[in-house]
């Protein structure tokens, strides 16, 4: 018997460590990839129309949908201070109905032409987004020209979209998630204009015809816009098409925006706000750094990925697969015409939240003390370059893409040279990049059950707690023999 | 060994392939794309759709099982194997699969539902040898021991208990005893926890080689990929899997009385009443669900149909919720609705309104303008699931898996561009009738 045993074994070790029999040779190790194939980007076009709109085309045969995007350099950063949210207020007007559409035609008028519409704000712009069946490209052009023509001010609208955005706003202030996010945006942005963009529900009592209509007026310019256009149109008959319904949209002069540089903490702070009966726990971590230049912003994209971009980055294989602290935990950057925002974002079991924040600290401090070995940046190069195809697929995606390019005016060679920009970042110079953005004061944001995580954080020397709508209740601070003391 | 456009080919006799069919016909609406499809040797499925505009591919394998298969006191079991597909495989280690996509750039996921179980990705054109020799080796040799078992049933367990967390769920599992009454079609795709803790390895050996075989499942591969290499890879990597047993996929037909039922069921979770409204259809595919289909749009679907504006209207919003829709599981269909209100009174002048809008719909035939409108919104979301390599890929496997004849593909959306307003009538009062309506209301504690 243990002959035969030892025989079996034998055969297992010859035959490559495998209980299946009889197994192909090339089954043992994963294929070589074949050559790289070009990649050829749909063709872009450019044209500045009569009222000095900026219009991009991409052409993408047999598309049965065609996207349209515009840019507003109306985003939430240029919003009077009072009443704060003017930018999202308007927005969420537009597409409610025109001075001769009901909002009911409206939303039969776009599910009649297989349309979706939308607005988001953003700091420095908004972006309406409106898809629609091809075969439809006339009324669509024609909506558009009314939204932005004769949109409808009214004040019954008015009170609608202020009971609408309240009942909103306060759904989301019960979502650790958004709560979190806001409370890290008030904290990094402190007296910018960037923190208007985190009000909050009481301000919207504050909205008003007036400065909604002055807001709408001053902004929403074709010299201050932008439009994405893909359909199966070539330049001239789509640039003939967008002047023809929106040549009597008339620019202005705008005075010119100047925004202060984002400032960096002066020291570490930690917040818990509470979301009381909230089952969730979000942790946000974060940062702002000084806009990067081009060979910066890809330094910045390789050390993302190695963080937290991907399920297979550090994070997530840390905090959720190894450690199940957490149902996952990620990193991402944001640009704007200020600097950047660079955050860690966890959603984790609130019984873990202390071990779960140590480790997002550890994982952001060994990138600051040690270089990431060549072969986790060649990985995270790889996943950039080979995953760009992927990203433009669809061709809203690739109109979106090209949006968020114009609106952050990345330039013409952004894309053109990005393959080229991935490959020359080296261990080097992500070192040297998270050791310059990751090596300063940091917030960090707890958001959930009060009542649950504080009793699970008396680890920590200090932190501040605030309410869900984010007003400042007291300071929790340690002392020698390690007992709790509430300061208000 | 595929046959491209319309010209066949006999290579693939010779590489043991039999060549079922290639399918270019085109209906008047449909979307024009190519499309052929083979069968295997060893039964599996092959479906090829080429698009050479970027350099992208998308594989997706569909086995034919989800919980309606499972038998009764394993529950779960179909979400456990989906889970252990990415455990490892004899050349595969256990969570490799998602580095090997990842380090290519690549994205992947995989899905279980009643009657499918789902594995897509999308790579670098260059990289679908990859793709096919990971999933030829989960296919061909998965490794299910204990260790990897006990970890995924501990994520079913999780899943389960961020599920019961949920409020609405215990209703939503209440109603679908009521309506489908059968174990296999009536139990939760999650399972039960009880269920969960009694499963074991060897339930999921079972599983795996009663289900996971090439006869039972159909390989799609979308996008851009070189014609003649692709046919030589797919046999190098699947040709060899032995085939399965056969599978039963006929279920005992149910036998329902019709008449009107309405329970009342405590949600502890929920923080306000609600109820779920059914009513019993057509099984998918059959002629009536293409009608069924477009009476969809016009009850739920875009901003301006029809109950979307009773329940919901900004000028007389009676819910604070509503949804509704067809829900598919294997030989049967339902369609569904649930409303979230503010008293149990508001809920019974819901249920009012919507009978009431169903009658005035039964009274009277649509509008040529309305029913243009309504398959507008159709057409757009049918070719909207053509948008991408993987979407495509996963709407081929499911048109491969749900209708009876593959090589009708070009030419269904035609058959719902063909529903007349007549059609709709008759089918309403088929089907959207108050003896067809199963109600269960759910009170708050």
């Amino acid at each position: 018997m243990k002959k035969i045993q030892l025989r079996f074994a034998v055969w297992v070790v010859l035959s490559g460590m495998s209980v299946f029999p009889q197994q192909e040779r090339f089954r043992r190790s994963p294929p070589p990839p074949e050559p790289l194939q070009e990649l050829k980007l749909p063709r872009i076009e450019r044209a500045v129309l009569s009222n000095q709109l900026n219009v991009s085309i991409v052409t993408r045969e047999n598309a049965p949908f065609s996207s349209l995007q515009l840019i507003v350099f109306a985003g939430e950063s240029l919003s009077p201070n009072v009443p704060a949210g003017t930018a999202t207020f308007v927005a969420s007007l537009l597409g409610r109905g025109t001075l001769v559409r009901s909002v009911l035609d409206v939303e039969e008028f776009l599910d009649s032409i297989g349309g979706a519409f939308s607005i988001s704000v953003g700091q420095d712009h908004i972006l309406l987004t409106f898809h629609f069946m091809e075969e439809y490209l006339d009324p669509a052009l024609g909506f558009l020209s009314q939204v932005l023509l004769q949109p409808n001010f009214t004040r019954t609208e008015i009170d609608y979209a202020k009971f609408t955005t309240t009942y909103d706003l306060v759904a989301k202030e019960k979502d650790p998630d958004f709560v979190s996010r806001r409370h890290l945006a008030r904290m990094l942005f402190q007296n910018h204009p960037y923190e208007k963009f985190a009000f909050s529900s009481d301000a919207i009592k504050a909205w008003n015809q007036t400065s909604l209509a002055d807001f709408f007026d001053r902004f929403y310019r074709p010299n201050n816009a932008r439009i994405i256009f893909a359909s199966s149109l070539s330049l001239n008959a789509a640039t003939r098409k967008i002047s023809q319904y929106l040549n009597l949209w008339q620019p202005r002069d705008l005075p010119p925006i100047a925004l202060p540089p984002l400032k960096v903490p002066e020291k570490e702070r930690i917040c818990l706000v509470d979301v009381p009966q909230s089952r969730e726990c979000m942790a946000y971590v974060g940062t702002v750094f000084p806009n990067p230049g081009n060979p910066e912003r890809f330094d910045l994209a390789v050390l993302n990925q190695v963080l937290g971009g991907t399920p297979t980055s550090r994070l997530f294989m840390n905090l959720r697969e190894s450690k199940a602290f957490a149902n996952f935990a990620y990193s991402e950057a944001e640009f704007y015409r200020a600097g950047g925002l660079f955050l860690v974002r966890a959603k984790v079991r609130p019984e873990a939240i202390a071990p779960a924040l140590q480790e997002i600290r550890k994982e952001i401090r060994t990138l600051t003390k040690e270089p990431v070995s060549s072969l986790e940046i060649e990985q995270a190069k790889s996943y950039l370059i080979f995953n760009f195809p992927l990203r433009i697929e669809r061709y809203d995606e690739f109109s979106r893409r090209m949006a968020d390019n114009q609106a952050r005016n990345d330039g013409e060679e952004f894309w053109s040279r990005y393959y080229e920009q991935v490959m020359l970042v080296n261990a080097d110079r992500v070192f040297a990049t998270a050791q310059k953005l990751l090596g300063q004061p940091l917030i960090l944001v707890i958001a959930g059950d009060k009542s649950v995580l504080s009793e699970r954080l008396t680890d920590l020397e200090t932190y501040d707690v605030f309410d869900a709508k984010g007003q400042f209740q007291y300071t929790v601070t340690k002392d020698k023999k390690g007992a709790a003391h509430e300061a208000r | 060994m595929f046959n491209h456009g319309r010209r066949r080919t006999r290579v693939g006799i010779s590489l043991g392939l039999v060549l079922v069919f290639a399918a270019p016909l085109l209906g008047q609406f449909g979307p024009s794309f190519p499309l052929t499809h083979a069968r295997l040797k060893n039964g599996l499925k092959v479906i090829l759709s080429e698009d050479p505009s970027l350099p992208v591919v998308s594989v997706a394998v569909a086995y034919n099982v989800g919980s309606v298969h499972e038998p009764f006191g394993k529950a779960g079991l179909a979400t456990i194997m989906e889970n252990l597909m990415f455990r490892g495989s004899a050349n595969v280690a256990p969570f490799q699969h998602f580095n090997f996509i990842n380090r290519v750039g690549g994205e992947l996921s995989a899905s279980t539902s009643e009657d499918r179980t789902i594995f897509y990705q999308t790579v670098p054109s260059n990289q679908l040898a990859l793709v096919l020799w990971l999933e030829s080796d989960r296919m061909r040799s998965l490794e299910i021991n204990e260790g990897a078992f006990e970890r995924a049933r501990m994520a079913l367990l999780d899943d389960l208990l961020q599920k019961k967390s949920e409020p609405y769920y215990d209703s939503q599992l209440s109603f679908d005893q009521l309506i489908y009454s059968d174990f296999p079609h009536s139990h939760p795709v999650l399972g039960t926890e009880e269920n969960a803790r009694n499963l074991t390895v060897e339930d999921a050996r079972n599983f795996y080689t009663g289900y996971y075989a090439p006869n039972n499942a159909v390989l799609c591969i979308t996008g851009n990929f070189n014609k003649l290499s692709v046919s030589e890879l797919v046999a190098r990597y699947f040709e060899t899997i032995p085939r399965g047993k056969d599978v039963s996929q006929s279920f005992e037909p149910p036998v329902y009385t019709r008449q009107p039922v309405i329970k009342t069921f405590q949600d502890v979770l929920a923080s306000a009443p609600a109820f779920h409204l059914g009513f019993r259809i057509a099984p998918p595919f059959s002629n009536d669900f293409y009608t069924l289909s477009i009476v969809d749009y016009i009850l739920f679907r875009g901003r301006s149909s029809r109950l979307t504006r009773r329940l919901l209207g900004r000028d007389n919003k009676i819910a604070y919720q509503a949804a509704g829709g067809i829900e598919k599981r294997k030989d049967r269909a339902i369609y569904r609705i649930f409303c979230v209100v503010n008293n149990m009174a508001m809920a019974e002048r819901c249920q009012e309104a919507i009978f009431a809008e169903l009658d005035r719909l039964k009274r009277t035939v649509l509008s040529e303008p309305d029913l243009v409108r309504t398959k507008t919104m159709f057409k757009r979301d049918y070719l909207e699931r053509l948008s991408s390599s993987m979407e495509r890929a996963l709407f081929l496997c499911e048109s491969f898996l749900s209708l009876r004849n593959f090589d009708d593909v070009p030419l269904e959306l035609d058959k719902y561009m063909k529903v007349t307003a007549n059609d709709i009538v008759g089918i309403l009062n088929r089907y959207f009738t108050a003896d067809n309506s199963i109600i269960l209301n759910v009170k708050t504690k």
